[in-house]
C-alpha cells in the first residue's frame, strides 16, 4: 500500500550522499586537526567532541531530514513546495545548531513537531499522497523529537510534568501511525483498488479484440471450473480448502499442483466458493502467477486487471488477519505478506464491478452470504 | 555549547527512546487488531498479546534508563528474536521487506538498539 513514489527516489539518495559526506567530512577534519594544517578544524572537532552523543544523533537526524525535504521541492508546486524548503532550510540550520549554541533543544522540538503534524494533516487531507520516502522521513523526525525531549532537564518533579514526559512522545508517535493511516486508507491511488490491494497498470479504454479475448476468457473459465460445482469435485482433483474464517464469506480452494500454469482456463490456480446459508456455492476462478511483481498476461487490457496483495498481516495459519502500520507492523503472530498478482474471475454476475473485479460486488456479497 | 547532563550521553538512554518508539508501533498493531476480533473472536487474543507486548516494552525502556540490568536482558532478548524473525522472514518470498521504512523499522532499529545495548554495558563496565 506504501510504495516508494518515482519523483521522491531522489530525496532517499540526497539523505545517503549526506551521510557518506558528513562522515567524509568529519574524516578530513580528524586529520587537518592532527596534522595541525587547520586551527578551524581543530575548534570545529572539539565542538563536536563536547557535544552529548544523544544531542549529536539528534542533529544528524535533522539533517537527514533537510536533505530528504530540499530534492523534493520541484516536485511539489504551490504553498507545499515553499513548506518544504522552509522546513529543509529549517532542518539543516537545526542540525548545525547543538554544535553551535545551548539553546538549539525547544527550537527543535516545536520544528519538528510542527513538521510531524503538518504532514499528518496534509496526509488525511489529501493533499500529499504518503509513500515509504515521506514515512521514513516521519520516522526519522520522530527518532529525533524523542532525542531532543530526553535531553531536557528534569525540573521540578510535579505529577502532571512527570506525565507529560511519559506520554508526549509515545502519543506522538501513535498520533502520526494513525493519521498516515487514515490518509492512506482515505485517499488511496487510482491503482489501489481497495485498502492492500496494488492493481496492475493498464491502458485507460479497452480495445474491441481486447474485449472479444476477455469474453472468451470468462466463457473458458465457466466451462472449465463448471465441473467443480460439488467442491468435494474439487478436492478429488487435488485443490485445498482455505482455513475457515468468520471474517471471510469466500473461501479459496487452492490446487498448488496448476503453479505454473500462467492464465490457463483448464488449470486454474484457485477456485472460489461463497459460504451460503445452502452450503459453498462455485462462484469464480482465481488465477495466480509465481512471485509478487510480475504482471500476469492481460489479455483483455483493462478488463482484464491483475492486482496484488501488500500490506496485509497474515498468521502462519493462513488466515488474512489485519492491515499493517504505516511503519510496517503487524500483531504478534502474524507477519506482512505481499502475495504475487492474481485474476479473479467471476463465473457469476458480478452487478457493476464485473466479471474480473479484485472484489466481489458488494450487494452481490451480501446477497449471497447474508453479510457485507 | 551545548551543557547537557552527563546522564543523557549513555547509550542506554538512546536505547530508550528507539524501544519507546517501537513499542507506540506494537501498540498502534495491537489496537489495529481490535476492529478485525468482533468479527473473528480468536482475532482477540492476538490484538491483545500485541497490546501487553507494547506495554512491557515501555515497561523496559523506562527501566533501561534506569539502568536496571533485568530490564537489559529482557530487551536484549527480545531485540534478538525480533532481528532473528525479521532476517528469516526476509529469506522467504514473501515481500515482507520492501523498501525504506520496513528496512528501517524491522532492521536498523533493532540492530541499533543491540548495538546501544552492548555499549550500555561496556559503559557500565569502564563506570565500575
Amino acid at each position: 500500500m506504501y510504495d516508494v513514489a518515482p519523483a521522491h527516489a531522489s530525496a532517499l539518495t540526497a539523505a545517503i550522499l549526506l551521510v557518506a559526506f558528513c562522515g567524509l567530512f568529519l574524516l578530513l577534519l580528524r586529520v587537518l586537526a592532527r596534522r595541525g594544517l587547520l586551527q578551524t578544524a581543530e575548534s570545529l572537532l572539539a565542538a563536536v567532541d563536547r557535544t552529548a552523543p544523544m544531542a549529536r544523533l539528534a542533529a544528524a537526524l535533522m539533517l537527514a531530514s533537510g536533505a530528504i525535504h530540499l530534492p523534493l521541492v520541484p516536485g511539489h508546486a504551490g504553498i507545499t513546495g515553499i513548506l518544504f524548503v522552509i522546513d529543509g532550510v529549517g532542518f539543516i540550520v537545526l542540525g548545525a545548531a547543538p554544535f553551535l549554541v545551548s539553546w538549539w533543544r525547544r527550537p527543535a522540538i516545536l520544528w519538528l513537531s510542527a513538521t510531524i503534524v503538518a504532514y499528518v494533516v496534509w496526509v488525511v487531507a489529501g493533499w500529499e499522497r504518503p509513500d515509504q520516502v515521506g514515512i521514513a522521513c516521519k520516522l526519522i523526525e520522530l527518532v529525533a523529537l524523542g532525542l531532543a525531549m530526553r535531553l531536557a532537564n528534569p525540573g521540578r518533579r510535579t505529577w502532571p510534568r512527570r506525565l507529560w514526559r511519559a506520554t508526549a512522545f509515545p502519543l506522538m508517535a501513535c498520533v502520526t501511525t494513525l493519521g498516515i493511516w487514515v490518509g492512506g486508507l482515505a485517499h488511496p491511488d487510482s491503482l489501489h483498488a481497495h485498502a492492500g490491494a496494488l492493481l496492475q497498470p493498464v491502458a485507460a479504454v479497452a480495445t474491441p479484440e481486447e474485449q472479444r479475448a476477455a469474453a472468451k476468457l470468462l466463457a473458458d473459465t465457466r466451462a472449465s471450473i463448471a465441473r467443480y460445482q460439488d467442491p468435494a469435485a474439487a478436492v478429488a482433483a487435488g485443490f485445498k480448502p482455505s482455513p475457515m474464517s468468520n471474517a471471510d464469506p469466500l473461501r479459496h480452494f487452492v490446487n498448488a499442483a496448476n503453479a505454473n500454469a500462467v492464465l490457463d482456463p483448464n488449470r486454474p490456480q484457485a477456485v472460489v466458493y461463497a459460504q451460503t446459508a445452502h452450503g459453498l456455492q462455485l462462484i469464480g476462478a482465481m488465477y495466480q502467477m509465481k512471485r509478487a511483481g510480475q504482471w500476469g498476461p492481460d489479455p483483455g487490457g483493462p478488463l482484464t486487471q491483475w492486482h496484488q496483495h501488500e500490506g496485509i498481516c497474515f498468521s502462519p495459519f493462513g488466515f488474512e488477519f489485519s492491515f499493517e502500520t504505516p511503519f510496517w507492523t503487524c500483531p504478534v503472530g502474524s507477519t506482512s505478506i505481499t502475495t504475487p498478482p492474481m485474476l479473479h474471475v467471476w463465473i457469476i454476475d458480478n452487478g457493476k464491478n464485473g466479471p474480473f473485479a479484485a472484489d466481489l460486488d458488494k450487494t452481490v456479497q451480501r446477497q449471497l452470504t447474508g453479510r457485507s | 555549547m551545548n551543557q547537557t547532563r552527563s546522564v543523557n550521553n549513555s547509550a542506554s538512554e538512546i536505547a530508550s527512546v528507539l524501544v519507546v518508539v517501537q513499542a507506540s508501533f506494537s501498540l498502534m498493531a495491537g489496537l489495529s487488531a481490535l476492529p478485525f476480533a468482533i468479527v473473528e473472536p480468536s482475532f482477540r487474543v492476538l490484538g491483545a498479546t500485541t497490546i501487553l507486548m507494547a506495554a512491557a516494552m515501555f515497561l523496559l525502556a523506562r527501566n533501561l534508563r534506569r539502568e536496571r540490568r533485568w530490564a537489559w536482558r529482557w530487551l536484549v532478548a527480545v531485540e534478538v528474536v525480533s532481528l532473528a524473525m525479521t532476517v528469516l522472514l526476509a529469506l522467504l518470498p514473501i515481500g515482507s521487506i520492501r523498501g525504506p521504512v520496513p528496512l528501517l523499522v524491522n532492521l536498523v532499529i533493532p540492530l541499533a538498539v543491540l548495538v546501544l545495548l552492548a555499549g550500555a554495558k561496556s559503559d557500565a563496565r569502564r563506570a565500575a
